[in-house]
């Protein structure tokens, strides 16, 4: 048996403060009182300046009211505080994408996902972007190496599904999608879009096989 | 308003002692006038600092009462001398740096004038975590209660558990403790809060009723000195754990080791030093050997009572002859080559204090039956051997119908420890849903239930999709007793089901504690 202070001592709590003020912020922001957000994030990083998330947060708030310019400056201001911070990419590539600089965005949600392969916003951000510049080789990989580690995301294998069947790729498709429906036979979008990938299947078929 | 407040209930001394402290000397001094205990009389005694007597007078209240001394002699020193000027029933003790709640000075009271047998209570305590800004203010980054438990005896002699500002104890149980130890720079608190152990049992109040303060990055002055001078602090823990204040001691079990090394010699002095390196529960060790070798023996350490053998140096003449010398309750059977870790004797120790019947010798680990090594009860040694003085020790023994086994894992030492720490590596390995069915086990059958309930909470909370029965456990804690950091965890658990509403509220309620 080993017996050190660290077993019987509780030692965490150094930035309690931060987190209670981050955490309050963070939900004021999502019932729309952002003032009140605001004066949170802000507090919050007085008490812990080398922290990154009350710029997010300041960020979100600023994509929130339409101030594109202020979440900008937030989420750049994360990534100075922490290169590593995925959220400050996402949240830089939204403001691209809001922007319709959708080039930017692709790269900015890659610099994402490099930082944090599990970052969902980021993933359908991506999808999105990618679906309006039609290039889908990156993400199409980005969203099965998130499928390995999230196998059970309908969503996302509906993202999969949907990208497959625009790339011509409808096996592909067809099996994400039987997949979703055994994980939601309720699925309405689901087998929509099976029926749509299965007609342009057999059409593609006829065509191959007509003379 | 306040006389018939202070006609109330016994009187308490609240021991306070400062030094170039007088910022927050004012604070602690406001919080203790703020008692909704009125009965106490507070004596501040300043160490030798700068001058306090402008705070202390600035309250103008007769409970306060200050002894300026020019020489900065420790805090030991100020306690004793505090204590001088101490009449009431209980004593109290306040840093100056420390923070009491409103009703403190009153549970404390009402615990040890209640129905117990107890003659000391102690409270939990938040540990601020703070950042000290240039003007001197405390910007304040955590209030985490780290450490809460239930009182342990053998745990205590290990680590303190019951810290000093939040305790209260019965002012005549000094009389048997001693004053305070002034050779000491270190754990001066633990010193007397272990000697405290010896005559009386402790009871936990589980409620938060103060605070402590820990400057981030200002490490405590413990491990300052252990980093300074490594050989000091071994040498104040050692002046620690071999204090034995005067007899009889009602409560604690006194252990008489009997170290039988094969001769007397340069291992044999290691050996003792082993003994008392590795050895935390209260002890004597008895040395019985020839007397020409006793001579050559170049060891000094306190507690060591020689023991001239003049009947033979077999095993059985050497524990014949610290027989007649030993006062322990419990005597333990060292000979050379018992490995010696942590918990080497306690364990056995351990079981033998709590085997009702008495009649088992506990083993210790390398024992066989030609090297006996084991934990006793003094008398039935004594019985065996008075009966069968002639037949090799482990003989005796049985022939005095006494069991000779192992402790079981359950007859352990520190059992609550060993279980934690179970919970704590399913929690390394990411089995966060086995480790909260653990410590959901562990606090009825070994106390601490607010803390392993805490665990188990936070522990479902991690898992993930247990959010429900973490919710359900976090809650009632908090209808009990919020914390920061519970608080702070049931309002995530309500965040990520999308209840920011609920998560607001909680969460205010930390920001107020935080700011309090």
């Amino acid at each position: 048996m080993q017996l050190t202070a660290e077993n019987f001592v509780v030692e965490e709590g150094i930035d309690q403060h931060y987190e209670v003020l981050k955490e309050l912020g963070d939900c004021h922001a999502s019932l729309g009182n952002h003032d009140r957000a605001r004066h949170c994030y802000e507090e919050a990083a007085l008490l812990a300046p080398d922290k990154s998330g009350p710029a997010v947060g300041l960020g979100v708030i600023g994509l929130q009211t339409g101030c594109t310019e202020l979440a900008e400056q937030a989420f750049r201001r994360a990534i100075a505080i922490e290169p590593g911070c995925a959220e400050g990419y996402g949240g830089l590539a939204m403001v691209y994408q809001h922007r319709q600089d959708y080039a930017g965005a692709f790269d900015l949600y890659l610099a994402c996902l490099d930082k944090d392969a599990d970052n969902l916003v980021a993933l359908l951000g991506l999808f999105q972007t990618s679906c309006q510049m039609g290039s889908f080789a990156k993400v199409i990989q980005y969203l099965n190496v998130y499928l390995d580690r999230h196998p059970g995301d309908v969503s996302v294998l509906f993202c999969l599904a949907t990208l497959y069947a625009r790339d011509g790729r409808y096996g592909e498709a067809t099996d994400a999608l039987e997949t979703i429906l055994v994980l939601e036979p309720e699925n309405v979008e689901a087998a929509a879009l099976l029926d749509d990938v299965r007609r342009r299947q057999a059409a593609t078929g006829a065509e191959v096989m007509s003379p | 308003m306040e006389s018939s407040t202070k006609q109330h209930g016994p009187l308490v001394s609240v021991l306070v002692p400062t030094f170039n402290r007088r910022r927050y000397l004012k604070e602690a001094l406001a919080g203790l006038l703020g008692q909704t205990y009125g009965h106490f009389e507070a004596i501040v005694v300043n160490d030798g600092g700068e001058p306090v007597a402008d705070v202390v007078e600035r309250f103008a209240d007769p409970r306060l009462v200050l002894i300026e001394r020019r020489e900065n002699r420790g805090k030991a020193a100020s306690l004793n001398q505090a204590l001088q000027h101490a009449s009431g029933k209980y004593v109290a003790y306040l840093d100056d740096d420390d923070l009491y709640y409103p009703q403190h000075l009153r549970r404390l009271v009402d615990a040890l004038e209640g129905d117990t047998d107890c003659g000391l209570a102690y409270t939990d305590l938040y540990k601020v975590h703070c950042r000290i800004l240039p003007d001197g203010a405390r910007q304040v980054r955590g209030k985490v209660v780290n450490v809460s438990r239930d009182f342990d005896r053998f745990f205590l002699c290990y680590f303190n558990h019951a810290l000093h500002v939040s305790l209260m104890h019965r002012r005549d149980l000094l009389e048997r403790t001693g004053p305070y130890n002034e050779c000491l720079r270190v754990l001066i608190d633990w010193d007397m809060v272990r000697r405290l152990a010896f005559f009386t049992d402790f009871e936990h109040l589980h409620e938060v009723t103060g605070e402590f303060y820990a400057p981030v990055g200002d490490c405590d002055r413990i491990s300052r000195l252990g980093r300074i001078d490594r050989q000091a602090f071994v040498a104040q823990t050692l002046m620690i754990r071999t204090t034995r204040p005067p007899k009889p001691w009602p409560k604690m079990p006194d252990l008489s080791i009997l170290a039988l090394p094969d001769r007397i010699d340069e291992s044999a002095a290691d050996m003792i030093r082993h003994i008392y390196a590795m050895t935390f529960m209260p002890f004597e060790v008895y040395l019985p050997a020839a007397p020409s070798d006793l001579a050559r023996l170049k060891i000094d350490m306190p507690n060591l009572v020689t023991v001239p053998a003049t009947r033979g140096v077999s095993v059985e003449a050497r524990v014949d002859a610290a027989l007649d010398r030993l006062g322990g309750d419990y005597v333990a059977v060292v000979p050379q080559g018992v490995p010696m870790t942590i918990l080497w004797i306690e364990d056995a120790l351990h079981a033998a204090v709590h085997d009702a019947a008495g009649r088992t010798a506990f083993t210790l680990s390398g024992h066989t039956a030609a090297r006996p090594a084991f934990v006793l009860d003094a008398a039935q040694l004594r019985r065996a051997r008075d009966g069968a003085g002639d037949r090799p020790l482990v003989e005796s023994l049985g022939a005095a119908h006494l069991e000779v086994r192992e402790p079981q894992p359950r007859e352990r030492a520190l059992g609550f420890d060993r279980v934690l720490q179970d919970a704590e590596s399913l929690e390394a390995e990411g089995n966060w849903v086995q480790a909260a069915a653990l410590y959901g086990q562990i606090g009825p059958r070994f106390g601490n239930q607010q803390w392993m309930r805490e665990r188990a909470a936070s522990a479902l909370y991690r898992a993930g999709g247990r959010d429900d029965e973490a919710l359900e456990i976090v809650r009632d804690l908090n209808s009990d007793r919020a914390t920061v950091s519970t608080l702070l965890l049931e309002a995530r658990l309500h965040k990520r089901c999308d209840r920011p509403r609920e998560a607001v509220g909680l969460l205010e309620r930390a920001r107020l504690i935080l700011k309090r």
